[in-house]
């Protein structure tokens, strides 16, 4: 081996240099910058390794990357993909295959112009200087990680949603994303903006079939500008080989709420990251997280709630159960930065371990710079209470059935931070599945 | 009576935790129709002969045999005790946040009487009515299972549970400890409701004041993890009138003999 090529291994991911760029002549300036961008920078982050204290549990080798290949740039499709269960509870419902994506407005919204969904090649276009500021803008309050800079680079998906200030969007938008062709890397990026006073809903299903093996690199930036609301819930339910490294960004101003949740239930191995800044007065973030890892699968999920201004409020809540070999970790911060003062930041991960054998890792943290705050945190870990069990069968109920309750009585407080009852049921019904009858 | 299949007998009971034996021999029988109740000074094993009577795991059997409907019942899971008619009112009900009232007491309805046998419409309706009878909110309804229930809405929970599940042998654990004059009232107004020719009562307790409300036929003194003495209602007055103390040393006596 000569060094040259040495040099190469160490700063591309497999199957991601130069030569694999998109070099798709028609694709705006403002896109093709952005991407030459992102590549320079992803040119110079070391790879990370397991010797990095984020990647200490969760070895990035774990990630078959030369066992896989880019998936194509996706193309808009004019013929609708098969529809799926919740269509009609949405205003817009976005589909993305192998094939291309397929944007549905079937509640009219897009061409009356209360809001915006297009690809980031139409929005690079229609709204050039959104795209400017917005893609890999503000949020991104640290330094990506390498892997988020292959999504800045190389993404072959890109969704823009906006919605105009002062314009409520109650049911909002669903993005299905269904792959089923096996030994691709997809790489969807979503950059979705409530402009001041407005209210936004976003649901987003992610779904493979259970033998493909796949590999998905994710991120997402989210914005709630002054006074928004902005509902942001992630169902992910990929099949049992899939990998998944995704990373989010969130951004909350001035007395802007913002309800972000993430339920991890499916795909082989998961790495998934939030950081979510509250960043002026009077701005609220409410981060919900369920995961549920059987068999084999490994979830390992990192947040950072920065409070970069004073007076402002976070409230995470983290739930996870690992049953037969399954291994979860959460990892979060807190971090105020000085001049943050009357913050509010709470922080909890509660974990159930189902039986012996299945592992949870949990490391809260807190990092404060500031005084006259109030910051907790907490973790637990631990199998169902017997007290509960006896209670429940002592009222008729057969062990499993018992069980199979409580469990669900644990998820129920963060199931019930999702805005809508379906996908509510969804997951009741998955997890339901996976604690089956015999724990 | 040898010959008749009794209706709860308890034989010879021992039982311990953590290699402590607690319950020592302990004899007692309720037919039906009959209201026990059962005291004794704290340490002398009545909340465990209650646990022990409805499987709870932590204690350990290690002689002797608990008859209920002709059965042993040692030999069965806490939830087929229940199915058969069994009914344990614990003395600290535990607070389950995520399931509702309403959903747990369907569930364990449908477990009690078979899922079919349970219509959703008039068992909600029963329900409100018997809640209305304990003098509950019907808004618990929709709460989370005694999370966030003061002391006394816990205990009406559990009567509003043994008037849903209607068992023919119930164990009431020192359902009146920490009830204030009105819901030890209330309290026993629901226990009274199922006192019936099919439905035998186990009262344990610590003071006589629930006996006043619940009238007992039958008076057990438990000492050391076994029955000591038992009696008609003319013992609660005279354990009212002067403690254990009598009772220890004549039971002393009699055991040291």
């Amino acid at each position: 081996m000569t060094t040259a090529q040495l040099s190469v291994e160490d700063m591309f991911v497999p199957g991601f240099d130069e030569s694999s760029l998109p070099s798709d002549g028609s694709e705006p300036a403002l896109l093709r910058e952005k991407r030459a961008a992102a590549f320079a920078k992803y040119s110079e982050l070391p790879m990370p390794t397991v010797r990095d204290e984020e990647w200490r549990r969760t070895d990035p080798e774990m990630f078959p990357f030369d066992e896989f290949t880019p998936a194509p740039a996706l193309a808009p499709i004019s013929v609708a993909p098969e529809s799926g269960p919740w269509d009609n509870e949405f205003d817009v419902v976005v589909t993305v295959t192998d094939e291309g994506f397929h944007i549905n407005d079937a509640a009219n919204m897009l061409a009356e112009k209360k809001l915006v969904v297009q690809s980031l090649a139409d929005a690079a276009v229609n709204y050039p200087e959104m795209l400017k500021r917005y893609m890999q803008g503000e949020a991104r309050v640290k330094q990506p990680r390498k892997f988020t800079t292959l999504v800045d680079a190389f993404w072959n998906f890109g969704l823009f949603i906006y919605v105009p200030a002062k314009t409520i969007i109650t049911r909002g938008v669903l993005i299905r994303y269904t792959h089923k062709t096996p030994g691709r890397v997809v790489i969807p990026y979503l950059v979705a903006v409530a402009d001041e006073l407005s209210e936004l809903t976003i649901a987003e299903q992610y779904e493979s079939p259970d033998l493909v093996e796949l590999l998905a690199l994710s991120a997402r930036e989210f914005y709630a500008k002054q006074g928004a609301i902005l509902r942001a819930a992630s169902l992910q339910e990929w099949g049992g080989k899939t990998y998944h490294i995704g990373e989010d960004w969130v951004r909350a101003e001035r007395d802007a709420r913002v309800d972000w949740v993430s339920f991890l239930l499916g795909g082989q191995l998961s790495k998934m990251m939030v950081s979510c800044d509250v960043a002026a007065p009077n701005s609220n973030a409410y981060l919900s997280g369920l995961f549920f890892a059987d068999k084999e699968q490994h979830i390992d999920q990192c947040s950072l709630q920065l409070h970069s201004s004073a007076n402002t409020y976070s409230n995470l809540l983290y739930k996870g159960a690992v049953k037969d070999k399954g291994h979860s970790i959460y990892q979060g911060v807190i971090d105020a930065v000085p001049h943050a003062v009357k913050v509010d930041a709470y922080q909890m991960n509660n974990n159930l371990i189902l039986n012996e054998g299945a592992r949870a890792d949990s490391l809260p943290g807190l990092e404060i710079d500031a005084d006259d705050l109030k910051c907790s945190h907490g973790a637990t870990c631990g199998n169902l209470d017997p007290n509960h069990l006896f209670y429940l069968r002592s009222r008729g109920l057969p062990e499993a059935e018992a069980r199979q309750l409580l469990v669900m009585a644990f998820f129920e407080e963060v199931i019930a931070r999702v805005p809508h009852e379906f996908m509510r049921e969804r997951v009741r019904e998955n997890v339901r599945h996976k604690v089956g009858v015999a724990v | 009576m040898s010959g008749t299949t009794p209706f709860f007998e308890i034989r010879n009971l021992h039982a311990k935790t953590e290699d402590k034996p607690i319950l020592k021999g302990v004899n007692l029988t309720v037919n039906p129709g009959e209201t026990h109740a059962l005291m004794g000074p704290n340490g002398s094993g009545k909340s465990t002969l209650a646990n022990v009577i409805m499987g709870n795991p932590v204690y350990e059997v290690t002689d002797g045999e608990v008859i209920f409907q002709g059965q042993n019942i040692l030999e069965m899971d806490p939830d087929e005790r229940a199915r058969l008619g069994l009914f344990l009112a614990f003395q600290y009900p535990v607070a389950i946040p995520g399931i509702s009232v309403a959903k747990f007491l369907k569930g364990a309805a449908d477990a009690r009487f078979g899922q079919g046998n349970v219509k959703t419409g008039p068992f909600l309706k029963q329900v409100r009515e018997d809640m209305d009878y304990l003098e509950m909110d019907k808004s618990f309804i929709n709460r989370s299972l005694n999370d966030g229930f003061s002391g006394g809405e816990k205990k009406r929970m559990e009567i509003l549970q043994m008037l849903t599940l209607k068992p023919s042998l119930a164990v009431m654990d020192e359902t009146d400890s920490g009830l204030d004059i009105d819901a030890l009232r209330i309290v026993s107004k629901g226990v009274n409701r199922m006192v019936g020719p099919d439905f035998g009562l186990l009262v344990i307790t610590h003071y006589e004041r629930i006996l006043q409300y619940i009238k007992p036929g039958f008076l057990h003194v438990l000492m050391d993890g076994q029955v000591a003495m038992s009696g008609g209602p003319e013992l609660v007055k005279e354990v009212e009138k002067s403690g254990y103390d009598w009772i220890r040393e004549k039971f002393g006596k009699e055991v040291l003999v």
